[in-house]
């Protein structure tokens, strides 16, 4: 039987541990939108990239006991949703035209 | 402080041993015999009518748009009304008109949105494309995909 | 940290395009969007006003407002005058533009009240001291772009142009902030000066790495600037084309000011005998050297296949950022002066040539160069004028692009970045193939209709009022050096 309250003491959840999750779901969205072909998903990636961001923010700010972080938390958040709004009503617009909210059906625009 | 967290991945190891642990059981203590009937969606009452990938109207999302704009607004108002004492002290009566102003510039978008109709679901179904106000049995016969979604495709990879 | 009615003295110009965005959409809303000349009056007034406003009050000093997050000084006043100027400018060229009017002209108010906001974004960006500002300021001008891009509602090339500039913008944007966590977290600041102070002690190793370019990548999306540059030609050809122009000059020379602003402020100090050195040692301005010569390369040699003249303006707006990087990577005030008289040349020429497309887009249904076929026999008065811009952007004399550029390349020779300047040049004449293929349709194919094409007054008058300072600026040049000389004092210490 391991001693659970030693092991609780000796494994301290710091910074690093923070800015380890916003990296792997950093990582996580910019594959989703490099390799997703599906629109919705490609804005939920980024979404995800957004998240990291505020993760890692919100650390930093706890780790330097500073509240500007916090701040910029706020704007991210709000910026994330005007951003999603606007992506939306556009794939809305295109998808009364083209019925697909698949990347690779808008070609139109090439060389 | 982290014992605490210990505590929950017990209960959490727990949760999952019992789901495993009846599934496994339950599979092999019951009786093998199936039948087409078992197999369907309900398996008493009325038969299921399509499959069940439809597509929502896309005046859904538009509400739900306008939604997100004006909620995630809140999140500025909070940390306003947790501090405003303070602020008064500082700032005085620039402390209430800052977020007065803030609210006003939210109020004019809202009226926006409402003076374009766009809020009102009548509207929508006069002024906007045919095809979005067809029917759900237009698009579960005929050009649904296999799964039934319409071309809503997702190649992974 | 304190807010206070006095800072509203220096923020005027800037208060009064907010209201002024806020009003045409209260004047849209009004109108029941019948009316769509009160929102562009009030566009058309608000930038007025704003711009007297500027000009009455130049900064004496450099002067921080809102909490220390915005810095209004001579860069910031060179910065206004010319975002008001551009506003003003499109404005009055979207007014008839068949593609803004759309079909019904149901929504053309709202294209005024975006580009107050847009206005308003730009001017900030200008002035933000702090990445907070920064991150906000470039959202607000990304999201308007964003909508204007779409703003043909009828047309799938546009919506698709859109589709395409949100969903990489967001990316670079994403992209962007997580720098700027990072530096946050390295410097403990989100002042610019702040991080300035965090970093002096010259330790920011692998992290300070990654976060600039991140920022870089960021600011790379918002200029065009290779390897983030293949949006552009896609949205300049789906957007409506006083979009494009917008688009082309706007948000490109906001993201400058916005990067230069950051760059020299945060990541490069001053020993007080006017040179200017990194904080650490790492050597972005390398990184930037490589993606300026990679940027006017590729811009020209893409520029070169092309057939649609929107696609072909496209690509050379690509190149100038090229050019235009070279003035900021040498870390001098000099180089930056030339960016500065450049991108106010640039925004000129640009916006001329553009004029052209949007004249003829009225009247005339492709956009291929073949289209452009016989135009100085039946216009010859846009042809003159398209034809000045087309010099101008190649860069010879006796036009104003033709200094821009001398300054540029003579700042790069000053550093010693030799490399760079004969590689510019080398590309210069490489442009004047291209641009010269749309001045050979003009002048030396017959046309296959002939006849005047009939274009819009006032799209006339304004190609005229854009071709002077482009002649003027050419031999006339010493205010606008003194000007943009001036406006950097106050940013690189001193001030």
């Amino acid at each position: 039987m391991p001693d659970l309250q030693s092991l609780g003491d000796n494994l301290q959840v710091g910074l690093e541990h923070y800015l380890t999750l916003s990296v792997m779901l950093f990582s996580i969205g910019t594959l989703g939108v490099i390799f997703r072909r599906n629109v919705l998903v490609m804005f939920m990636s980024v979404e995800l990239m957004l998240t990291s961001v505020n993760i890692s923010l919100v650390a930093f700010s706890r780790y330097l006991d500073d509240l500007n972080g916090h701040v910029l938390v706020l704007f991210v958040l709000a910026v994330a949703a005007a951003e999603a709004g606007v992506g939306l009503a556009i794939l809305v617009e295109i998808f009364k035209k083209r019925d697909t909210v698949d990347v690779d059906e808008f070609r139109q625009l090439m060389e | 402080m982290l014992i605490q967290f210990a505590t929950v991945f017990v209960f959490l190891c727990l949760g999952l041993g019992f789901v495993v642990v009846s599934q496994v059981i339950s599979h092999l203590i019951r009786p093998h015999n199936l039948h087409p009937a078992k197999q369907t969606v309900y398996e008493c009452g009325e038969d299921a009518e399509g499959s069940p990938w439809i597509q929502f109207n896309v005046r859904f999302y538009l509400i739900a748009l306008f939604f997100i704009v004006f909620d995630v607004e809140i999140i500025f108002m909070l940390p306003w009304a947790v501090a405003f004492n303070d602020m008064l002290k500082t700032l005085g009566a620039f402390a209430f008109w800052e977020m007065a102003f803030f609210i006003t510039i939210l109020a004019l978008g809202l009226a926006y949105v409402w003076s374009k109709g766009d809020l009102e679901w009548v509207k929508g179904l006069q002024s906007r494309d045919l095809r979005e106000v067809r029917p759900l049995s237009v698009l579960t016969s005929k050009d649904a995909a296999p799964h039934g979604r319409v071309k809503v495709s997702e190649h992974g990879g | 940290m304190n807010f206070t009615w006095s800072d509203a003295a220096y923020f005027g110009p800037e208060a009064v395009m907010g209201l002024t965005f806020l009003l045409c959409v209260l004047g849209d809303l009004v109108t029941r969007g019948r009316r769509h000349v009160v929102p562009f009056g009030t566009l058309l007034v608000g930038t007025a006003i704003s711009l007297v406003l500027a000009l009455l009050h130049p900064p004496v000093s450099s002067h921080a407002i809102l909490g220390q997050m915005v810095v209004v000084d001579g860069f910031a006043h060179f910065f206004r005058l010319l975002f008001l100027g551009i506003t003003f400018v499109t404005a009055l060229l979207s007014w008839s533009s068949r593609e803004i009017m759309g079909r019904d002209r149901e929504h053309q108010g709202e294209f005024y009240a975006l580009a107050a906001m847009l206005c308003f974004g730009m001017m900030v960006m200008a002035e933000s001291a702090d990445i907070v500002m920064l991150a906000l300021s470039l959202e607000a001008v990304s999201i308007t772009s964003y909508i204007l891009a779409g703003f043909a509602r009828f047309s799938f090339r546009s919506s698709e142009a859109a589709l395409k500039y949100v969903l990489w913008g967001a990316v670079s944007s994403a992209v962007m902030l997580y720098g700027l966590s990072l530096f946050y977290g390295l410097t403990g600041a989100t002042s610019y000066e702040g991080i300035r102070a965090g970093l002096s002690g010259g330790q920011g190793g692998m992290a300070l790495l990654v976060a600039i370019l991140f920022v870089m990548a960021g600011i790379g999306y918002k200029i065009s600037a290779v390897p983030f540059h293949f949006w552009t030609p896609d949205v300049y050809e789906g957007a409506p084309a006083p979009v494009a122009a917008i688009f082309a000059s706007g948000p490109k020379i906001a993201g400058f000011a916005l990067m230069i602003r950051f760059f020299y402020v945060a990541l490069v100090q001053d020993d007080s005998q006017g040179t200017l050195a990194l904080l650490d040692d790492v050597q972005w301005p390398w990184v930037l050297a490589i993606i300026s010569a990679a940027t006017m390369t590729l811009g020209n040699m893409a520029a070169i296949r092309q057939n649609s003249v929107r696609r072909l303006l496209a690509y050379s707006s690509i190149a100038h950022v090229g050019y235009m990087l070279m003035g900021f990577v040498v870390l001098s005030a000099n180089g930056l002066a030339a960016v500065l008289f450049y991108l106010f040349v640039y925004a000129i020429m640009t916006i001329g040539a553009f004029l052209v497309v949007v004249a003829l887009n009225n009247r005339v249904s492709g956009e291929e160069i073949d289209d452009y076929a016989g135009l100085g026999f039946r216009e010859p008065l846009v042809a003159a004028m398209m034809f000045l811009f087309l010099i101008s952007l190649t860069g010879l004399p006796p036009t104003a692009g033709f200094i821009g550029k001398f300054y540029l390349f003579a700042a790069a020779g000053e550093a010693g970045l030799w490399w760079l300047a004969i590689l510019g040049v080398l590309n210069s004449v490489v442009s004047l193939y291209y641009y010269m293929r749309i001045a050979r349709a003009m002048y030396f194919t017959p046309p296959e209709l002939s006849g005047r094409v009939g274009l819009a007054q006032a799209h006339l008058i304004l190609l005229v009022v854009l071709a002077v300072p482009t002649l003027v600026l050419g031999v006339f040049w010493s205010p606008l050096k003194e000007f943009a000389d001036q406006s950097l004092r106050m940013l690189l210490g001193g001030g």
